[in-house]
């Protein structure tokens, strides 16, 4: 039977289904828009991030992204390498001699983008609205120990503390929720726990066009009382998925990926083989630990937790599963904080010390067996991890491996992320991973944790038989206003925890990077949260 | 035809108060605490005082029956709560998003049904031919391609080898081609050969041999008799897939970072935004039911010999 009588009707349909079928393949337009949407302006950056931006609200968290919040909002003092605190809407503090006034020369002629004037009212103001919703921050320290706060005179500004805390001005320095709205953001009830009006901030940087989930773009603040950022505009593009935020930069769609995991290990380094683009690392951002909870019965024998560290080859594994893009840690905390600086003797990768620890503590391998015993209890041990987290799961695998030649089983468990964070708190692991805060939140954030319970943290460590010596040099650190002392405390905390290996740090995260070459040098910003974009140049 | 439509109506009612039970179990069943869920979106640290807050807050210090209740009150008044992560009703949410995810799901149904009709009725015509292996190669193609790799083969050869589509991203037609073929694949694999079967079999029907008799044009047999009958399967598919693809643009949205429905629903399973799972739920039970009656009501219209009553006449 033909339906079609010639063949030339056949072929005309036929052609025209494959042409239907490619369409709008012979049409270059969008490519070629595409391009030019990036030479359009030659001296503006375009970069992906991976959610929506958020409304901003400087005083509440998500969905706001952290990293447009800083584009947008300043702090009256902002962390610089090494943890040196710098003036920045502030101009200079004084603390007075039992740490609980400190008084704050605000800085001069700033304005908001919307040309009003930075004083003590509006700091008070966002200080006021922020201490409405206190709750909501108490993880933040100073928030617990803030009394009141004052508007002495237009440009003079003061807090008082219940208590002292020293960490108080490293706390002002974090993105949120300390930092400063406009009057013209403000909702009419003051309330901003339920929304802003407006992002309106002293910033380099003000939202000029924004579309939810699809883009958001900021040009300079004209009236911005710093240096102007040398760029003009600086769109961020809302691409979830990591491959195609590297295949959007290969295309030249993006100038910049930035930030933590942003893009796979893999992707990185193949796009650094290309050698078309640049690629940097950042100094350590926070340390990949495992924690091993001494509640158990069998980790709390300080040599069962000795011998777990000599037992695994904590240099290959990082190197293998990381591509190098961790450093191995030996340290808990890296030693660009303050105080963190202290001498560590590594543990070594060991087998035989690690078997002589274990016979040490009783367990002894059975004839015929494999996994070690004590009074007919195997020593077998269970690490969870989070399921999306592919370097977790990797890491686990290598230690069951390892472990298991020194006689430990180690069983894995993948859990959700929320799973495993309520088990961590409750108490109800062997052995877990772990992540310090970073800058500017360490070190007085991380050993508040190993004082405070609630985290699950202090918990694991219940059983150290100087617990509670450790928990009171933390409190006589956090309030010292004595920086010899305090120095010594934190030496002192550090060391302890170091030996009692309850913390086992395995590696130091990194910030990546990874830009166009007409992109001019890209410098890591110390506070672990922002990127001001303030110092990047494109060249012309 | 109007009694028939309340009763399908009136049906509905049922299914959609079973989607929500199972919904609500589910969630019940699974080890979060939707006070700690909540909490934890917004990143505030859980204290215990502010958890009971929560719980008296969410209606979770109430018996099970009582929830349950509460929340088939809510749902029918289309109160969905207000999504934990942005606090925002749900409802504002979704309608936001849909848009663009009904937008790229009907023109993947209508990329679809241009190629596999002409294809699939070709390729029964011209059984053994050269577009017969060629829409069998598409077919094999379309079934065992997972999408999201479909999806970055396309974007890395036609957008950045030879930089003619977008990477990724929503705003003129060039933005919908990928996404487009991407998920219209899978389907044109299956309408394809769905067509060429029943056409196929329809070729071997009676009146086929009738109407050649009579003398009918060839054409004329095939367009208005054979593919007039031979397209109802199709159809059935169709609408099954609509909700489908309403619901399941999930792994393609994140893929081209198309702004849709799919894209917020994967951030809500991350973030435990429980109201958004819920509408969610909800929402595809019915999308799913409205659609399988649009099928069914189009189906009578195309084939007299399904009656309203429900049974064959002939």
């Amino acid at each position: 039977m033909k339906v079609f009588q010639s063949k030339k009707a056949f072929l005309i349909t036929f052609s025209m289904l494959i042409s239907i079928f490619l369409v709008g393949c012979s049409n270059s337009e969008a490519g070629s828009s595409s391009s030019e949407e990036t030479a359009e302006s030659a001296n503006s950056i375009t970069l992906s991030w991976p959610r929506d931006i958020g409304p901003m609200n400087p005083h509440v968290y998500n969905p706001s992204q952290l990293i447009t919040q800083s584009m947008i909002y300043e702090p009256l003092v902002s962390y610089g390498e090494g943890g040196e605190l710098q003036p920045h809407l502030a101009e200079s503090w004084t603390i007075s001699e039992d740490g609980l006034e400190y008084t704050f020369k605000l800085r001069e002629n700033v304005k908001f983008s919307d040309g009003t004037a930075f004083n003590a009212e509006i700091v008070k103001k966002n200080f006021d609205a922020v201490m409405k919703n206190a709750s909501s921050h108490s993880w933040l320290g100073v928030i617990n120990v803030l009394e009141k706060t004052e508007a002495v005179d237009d440009l003079t500004f003061k807090m008082i503390l219940k208590e002292p805390y020293y960490p108080a001005l490293q706390d002002l320095a974090v993105v949120r929720p300390v930092r400063f709205l406009g009057e013209s953001g403000f909702p009419e009830d003051g309330d901003t726990s339920k929304g802003i009006t407006a992002p309106v901030g002293t910033g380099p940087w003000v939202l000029e066009d924004y579309k939810k989930d699809e883009y958001a773009t900021f040009t300079r603040n004209p009236e911005y009382w710093g240096e102007s950022p040398k760029l003009e505009k600086v769109t961020i593009k809302i691409i979830p998925d990591a491959e195609t935020r590297v295949l959007a930069f290969e295309k030249g769609e993006l100038d910049l990926i930035y930030g933590e995991g942003a893009i796979s290990m893999d992707s990185f380094n193949y796009l650094k083989e290309t050698g078309e683009y640049q690629t940097d690392l950042s100094e350590p951002v926070g340390t990949r630990t495992l924690l091993l909870n001494s509640t158990n019965e069998k980790l709390a024998d300080l040599n069962v937790r000795v011998a777990l560290q000599h037992g695994f080859d904590k240099a290959a594994m990082v190197e293998g599963i990381t591509l190098g893009l961790e450093e191995k840690a030996d340290n808990i905390l890296s030693t660009n904080f303050p105080y963190t600086d202290i001498e560590v003797k590594p543990v070594d990768y060991n087998v035989e010390k690690a078997a002589a620890l274990l016979e040490e503590a009783g367990w002894k391998l059975p004839s015929g067996k494999t996994v070690r015993e004590k009074d007919g209890q195997p020593l077998e041990l269970e690490i969870m991890y989070d399921k999306t987290d592919p370097i977790q799961k990797a890491m686990s695998e290598t230690l069951q491996a390892e472990w298991s030649a020194i006689g430990v089983k180690l069983n894995i468990k993948g859990e959700e992320l929320t799973t495993q964070i309520e088990r961590r708190k409750a108490g109800k692991f062997d052995v877990d991973f772990w992540y310090n805060y970073g800058a500017p939140y360490d070190p007085h954030s991380f050993i508040n944790v190993v004082a405070k319970k609630g985290w699950g943290v202090s918990e694991a460590h219940t059983n150290l038989p100087m617990k509670a010596e450790l928990d009171q040099q933390v409190q006589e650190a956090l309030a010292s206003t004595d920086e010899t002392k305090r120095q010594q405390l934190y030496s002192s905390i550090l060391t302890t925890l170091q030996e009692q290996s309850v913390f086992v740090p395995i590696s130091y995260i990194k910030k990546t990077v990874v830009y166009q070459k007409d992109v001019k040098e890209f410098i890591f910003p110390a506070n672990r949260d922002e990127q001001p974009f303030n110092e990047i140049e494109k060249s012309q | 035809m109007v009694s028939y439509l309340t009763k399908r109506l009136l049906a509905v009612i049922p299914i959609v108060l079973f989607a929500i039970f199972l919904m609500f179990m589910l969630i019940r069943l699974s080890p979060v605490d939707p006070a700690e869920a909540y909490l934890a979106a917004a990143n505030i640290h859980p204290t215990e005082e502010l958890l009971t807050e929560k719980r008296q807050e969410f209606g979770l210090d109430q018996s099970l029956i009582v929830q349950y209740f509460q929340t088939v009150k809510k749902i029918v008044q289309l109160d969905f709560g207000n999504s934990f992560v942005t606090n925002t009703p749900v409802w504002q949410e979704v309608a936001a998003r849909m848009p663009a995810t009904i937008q790229l799901a009907v023109s993947s149904m209508l990329l679809a049904i241009i190629v596999s009709v002409p294809l699939g009725f070709l390729s029964a015509v011209y059984k053994n031919s050269l577009i017969d292996h060629f829409s069998r190669l598409l077919s094999y193609l379309g079934a065992s391609i997972p999408q999201f790799w479909l999806g970055y083969i396309l974007i890395f050869f036609f957008a950045v080898k030879l930089d003619l589509f977008p990477v990724e991203g929503r705003g003129t037609w060039q933005h919908f081609v990928l996404p487009s073929v991407t998920l219209s694949l899978a389907l044109i694999a299956i309408y394809t050969r769905l067509l060429r079967a029943s056409v196929l079999e329809e070729l071997e029907e009676v009146y086929v041999l009738y109407a050649r008799t009579r003398g009918m044009k060839e054409k004329a047999i095939m367009v208005k008799h054979v593919l007039r009958i031979a397209i109802a399967p199709m159809l059935t598919g169709l609408g099954m897939n609509l909700g489908k693809l309403l619901t399941g643009t999930i792994i393609v949205e994140q893929v081209f970072s198309w702004p849709g429905f799919g894209r917020f629903f994967i951030e809500a399973i991350f973030n435990r935004d429980i109201p958004v799972i819920q509408s969610y739920v909800v929402l595809a039970a019915c999308l799913f039911i409205v659609c399988n009656l649009i099928v069914d009501i189009v189906q009578m219209y195309l084939n007299p010999r399904i009656s309203w009553k429900g049974r064959t006449e002939y």
